[in-house]
């Protein structure tokens, strides 16, 4: 738990830097710059979430609406 | 008094078309106004948006869970999805996902090996199909009710965007069921940007209510059927041989029999997850976000379908005995082992996944992006996950994307493999899924954007994207895969 207060402090802290404008954001707003995984992998994770024993935290099922883990 | 009536018609004629003025002046006031927020608001998504998108999935190993940890795990899976994202105003979005799975399963159809077009198709020699002898293999298909299936899922997600567009609140729905297996799930999501939106926080829940429709082993559901007895059902007149592979009785303490024949007592199985996660623009080229879930299964956790054989219980067979030394091996093709049990494992779950992603505007021509995920839950398995991408831009339309993904993690306290587990465990299985693996993944796409989307279908669907990808997959106990999937959006002008 001390871990994740520090990880949330610490992600905090990036807040208070000097904020990106709008007009700046054109690299930013790139396609492949989204925090998220690509929706034609979500197959992939699919069948990870199948054959693998860990899931989540990323966007996908941590569990349920199959039959795996 | 005729021209009085004539002089009051004009004086309503006249008051008339002042008030159809006024209704028109209003009327064009309004849509000025709605033209002149417009131009502030955008909106959320401009236009009707169709997602196809499909994979087609092969993999094979030798340690298939059906059979307990040993046996062919061959399987094909192909996937056609629509996701249709509709604007439902300036500020609400509805999406409509809807997907089929359609897959062959080597290890599922094993839950009857003994299915006559499968391996027992073998005969004795003699062309006389009345002397057919049943037999069956972990390494042979066979074709029984379980060797194919489809998944169907349906999802509707529903989210509505504050005017400066700071705040997204989000609902969703979804169903999905397979032959042995039903889901009903929702949830609902809360999402903060700030700080000029270069910070986001986001925080939401998902409950899925989950039930099976149990499948059994075919030896165990006939000797329950039967009322406990080899001599009758399906059991009456096969033979069953022991690990010298001689007859053995069918009544008695040196018989056959699994240890438990109470199977299933609760066919639900509950997961309520709450996600909650950061991002932060760090500069004009770099961002990255946190993601932490708490999540909690309860109810059968186990699959029904999965054999267990102990290593402190008499082995017990059906088929040719001289294969009974082979077991093991793919070469055995004729002689199947009597399971012990069913998987049996705890009735809840707690698992702890924490991700991160790092996002790097290279140059033009690159963009990094990378993933890690920590993961732990209560049964023992901790995992570590890696992914990163690198997405070329060969062109102004072409994007070229290898990828590279590690996984490792560590067994589950309940996992032994095939003949390892034993039967004063209260807690066993051989499925390694849940085994101390790594795993390597490479994979290759290619998209071709169009964002004028000039190629049109029918002069209205527009094509905006194509991605084609493929990933092969390689985890070192041996089971090897490999996935091509494609997705190509529209959009409706």
């Amino acid at each position: 738990m001390r871990k994740i207060a520090m990880l949330i402090i610490m992600a905090s802290a990036f807040t208070s830097c000097v904020a990106v404008k709008e007009y700046q954001m054109v690299n930013i707003n790139d396609p492949d710059m989204k925090l998220t995984a690509n929706k034609n992998n979500r197959f992939e994770t699919n069948f990870q979430l199948y054959r693998e024993g860990a899931a989540g935290a990323n966007g996908g099922k941590g569990g349920g609406g199959c039959g795996c883990n | 008094m005729e021209e009085k009536v004539v002089v009051d018609v004009d004086v309503i004629n006249k008051a008339m078309k002042k008030i159809f003025a006024v209704i028109l002046l209003l009327v064009s006031m309004n849509a000025y106004t709605q033209d002149s927020t417009a131009v502030y608001k955008k909106r959320v998504l401009e236009n009707i948006e169709i997602d196809f998108l499909t994979s087609y999935y092969t993999q094979d190993g030798n340690n298939a869970a059906v059979t307990g940890g040993i046996g062919s795990e061959k399987i094909t899976d192909i996937t056609p999805t629509f996701v249709i994202a509709i604007p439902l105003n300036d500020d609400d979005v509805l999406i409509i996902d809807a997907g089929i799975s359609a897959y062959t399963s080597a290890s599922s159809s094993n839950l009857d090996p003994f299915d006559k077009s499968g391996a027992s198709s073998r005969d004795d020699g003699n062309n006389n199909s009345s002397n057919t002898k049943v037999v069956g293999s972990p390494w042979v298909a066979s074709s029984g009710a379980s060797q194919a299936d489809s998944w169907k899922s349906l999802n509707a997600n529903y989210s509505h965007s504050s005017d400066d567009r700071n705040t997204v609140l989000s609902a969703n729905i979804s169903l999905a069921s397979e032959y042995d297996y039903t889901s009903f799930g929702f949830g609902g999501g809360y999402t903060k940007l700030f700080n000029e939106k270069n910070t986001e926080i986001s925080i939401s829940g998902k409950v899925f209510l989950d039930s099976w429709q149990p499948q059994y082993a075919t030896e165990i559901n006939s000797y329950i059927e039967a009322g406990e007895s080899l001599n009758n059902g399906f059991f009456s007149g096969i033979p069953i041989l022991d690990q010298n592979g001689d007859l053995s009785v069918k009544s008695g303490a040196d018989s056959w029999s699994p240890i438990n024949t109470t199977l299933l007592d609760n066919t639900s199985r509950n997961t309520y997850s709450l996600s909650m996660s950061f991002s932060q623009i760090l500069s004009r080229n770099a961002q990255f976000s946190l993601f932490f879930d708490v999540v909690n299964q309860s109810g059968w956790l186990a699959n029904p379908m999965q054999r267990v054989y102990f290593g402190d219980r008499d082995n017990y067979y059906i088929g040719e005995p001289e294969s009974i030394p082979n077991y093991t091996s793919s070469t055995n093709k004729d002689v199947f082992q009597l399971a012990d049990d069913i998987e049996r494992l705890p009735s809840s779950k707690f698992k702890l996944p924490i991700g991160a992603r790092l996002n790097y505007f290279l140059s033009e021509r690159f963009v990094l992006r990378t993933y890690y995920r920590f993961y732990t839950d209560d049964w023992g398995v901790t995992a570590h996950t890696a992914n990163i991408e690198l997405p070329i831009k060969v062109s102004d339309k072409f994007t070229l994307i290898p990828s590279y993904r590690y996984h490792e993690q560590t067994e589950a306290d309940y996992f032994a493999p095939y003949e390892e587990n034993l039967s004063t465990q209260e807690f066993y299985t051989s499925d390694y899924d849940l085994s101390a693996f790594s795993a390597n993944q490479y994979g290759i796409g290619v998209r071709y954007t169009d964002i004028f989307t000039k190629f049109k279908i029918r002069g209205k669907l527009g094509l905006k994207n194509v991605e084609m990808k493929y990933s092969k997959y390689d985890r070192s106990n041996g089971l090897s895969s490999g996935i091509f999937s494609l997705g190509v959006k529209f959009v409706l002008d």
